[in-house]
């Protein structure tokens, strides 16, 4: 759950404020607006990313994935088990939800190349994985769709319908088809 | 005159003359030890600038940029006032240690600035996304040097190609004292003065033939950053 209370932030020359909201868990949450509204600095605020006015109460952790994801370098699966590691958890206890994610999301045969020597889509599909494997309990995806193939945006619907089970999740995307095939509740921002 | 220079450096290097050999030692420990020596600082300097939000970090990184630029002499004259000034009892004036110092404080700013300019961007997304999965401070120190490995290694590069290339802070500290403080750079600048110019030609030629075989055998491990 993440619940925003008079939050508004505050640019060198300008100020975004948005409407008080609660995104439920359990639900996906669609942010709409226009191109410069203010949709990523909201996640990124949800995030803690970025300093904000007002309150933002939230369930638990919550984790962003970014529209152009940093992978590090190393492999495909120590990409995805990173979030494990540094919580000191024992990745050979998540084997089965990575392998089960992985293939999901057609990486089961990458999963041991070099992240950097991906294509600009696997690359989108292990950054969306390695934010997910842990299982945060909010979960922020900015454009997540970009650069997926017509296949990959498919199983990456089945994926975010399977994780809403789990947790909240909130949403932006240019993708129509996408966002009404698993939106749950939509959220405006601009007005 | 670049064929007898030629001649010359190859006879120089076949006389197996103890000189030279030392000359062309002491230019290696010297750039080297004052590279490595750098390097934590700087790198940790050129990080804490990349990833830091500070009050004044545009006038931190226009300083370091403009310190990247120090003409070598300049920063040889700064050493040797203070080696004859508050340092002098450490009696640092024409020695090695006063060398080494020189180039330390040359090629600091060259490590850190070419940290900042290489790699700003992608530290800050690299602790970026660290921190949106959860890392801690602890992790995220650990990542973004791994992460930032290439442009470490490039800096380190730079850092010592500037290093063995100088002549003006090392002939000002070092007093170019043959058996002591003699160094390729300066065997060259010496020779030159005196109007020999082939033997010039021969130590250039050797110090090329070097820095040559330094990244012949560096390519062997970096093979990503030599391709």
């Amino acid at each position: 759950m993440v619940r925003l209370k008079n939050v508004a932030v505050e640019y060198p020359a300008l100020r975004i404020a948005y409407e008080d909201a609660l995104f439920l868990q359990n639900a996906v949450t669609v942010v709409t607006g226009r191109n410069g509204s203010g949709k990523t600095t909201l996640l990124k605020a949800i995030g803690g990313l970025i300093a904000h006015e007002g309150e933002i109460e939230k369930s638990g952790f919550a984790t962003i994935h970014f529209q152009d994801p940093v992978l590090f370098d190393r492999s495909v699966y120590k990409n995805i088990v990173y979030p494990l590691e540094i919580r000191g958890r024992d990745a050979r206890g998540y084997e089965k939800r990575i392998l089960e994610y992985a293939r999901l999301m057609g990486l089961k045969e990458k999963l041991h190349e070099n992240a950097k020597n991906l294509s600009a889509g696997q690359k989108m599909k292990t950054s969306i994985l390695r934010s997910v494997i842990f299982e945060p309990e909010i979960l922020l995806l900015d454009e997540p769709t970009t650069y997926l193939d017509i296949e990959s945006i498919e199983e990456l619907k089945t994926l975010v319908c399977k994780l809403k089970e789990k947790m909240t999740i909130i949403l932006v995307c240019h993708d129509q088809a996408f966002n009404e095939a698993v939106a749950d509740e939509v959220y405006h921002v601009g007005g | 005159m670049i064929s007898e220079g030629l001649r010359t450096a190859f006879e120089l290097l076949v006389s197996f003359d103890w000189e030279i050999y030392q000359i062309i030692l002491l230019s290696l420990v010297i750039s080297l030890s004052a590279t490595l020596a750098a390097g934590v600082p700087g790198v940790l300097f050129g990080i804490l600038v990349s990833i830091g939000r500070f009050k004044g970090k545009r006038l931190v990184k226009v300083l370091l940029f403009t310190s990247m630029g120090v003409p070598p002499v300049v920063m040889g004259l700064i050493v040797l006032l203070l080696a004859i000034g508050p340092l002098r009892p450490l009696d640092l004036v024409f020695t090695r240690t006063a060398m080494f110092f020189a180039q330390f404080l040359l090629v600091l700013p060259i490590i850190a600035g070419s940290i900042v300019i290489s790699s700003e961007k992608t530290q800050v997304r690299v602790l970026e996304t660290a921190t949106t999965l959860g890392a801690r401070r602890k992790h995220k120190v650990g990542l973004l040097v791994r992460e930032t490995k290439p442009f470490i290694f490039m800096s380190l590069i730079l850092a010592f190609s500037r290093a063995i290339a100088e002549v003006g802070a090392v002939m000002l500290v070092g007093g170019n004292i043959k058996g002591e403080t003699r160094v390729m750079t300066t065997f060259i600048a010496m020779n030159t003065s005196m109007g020999q110019f082939g033997t010039s030609i021969a130590m250039g030629i050797i110090l090329l033939f070097v820095a040559f075989l330094i990244h012949l055998a560096l390519s062997r491990f970096r093979r990503d950053f030599y391709g």
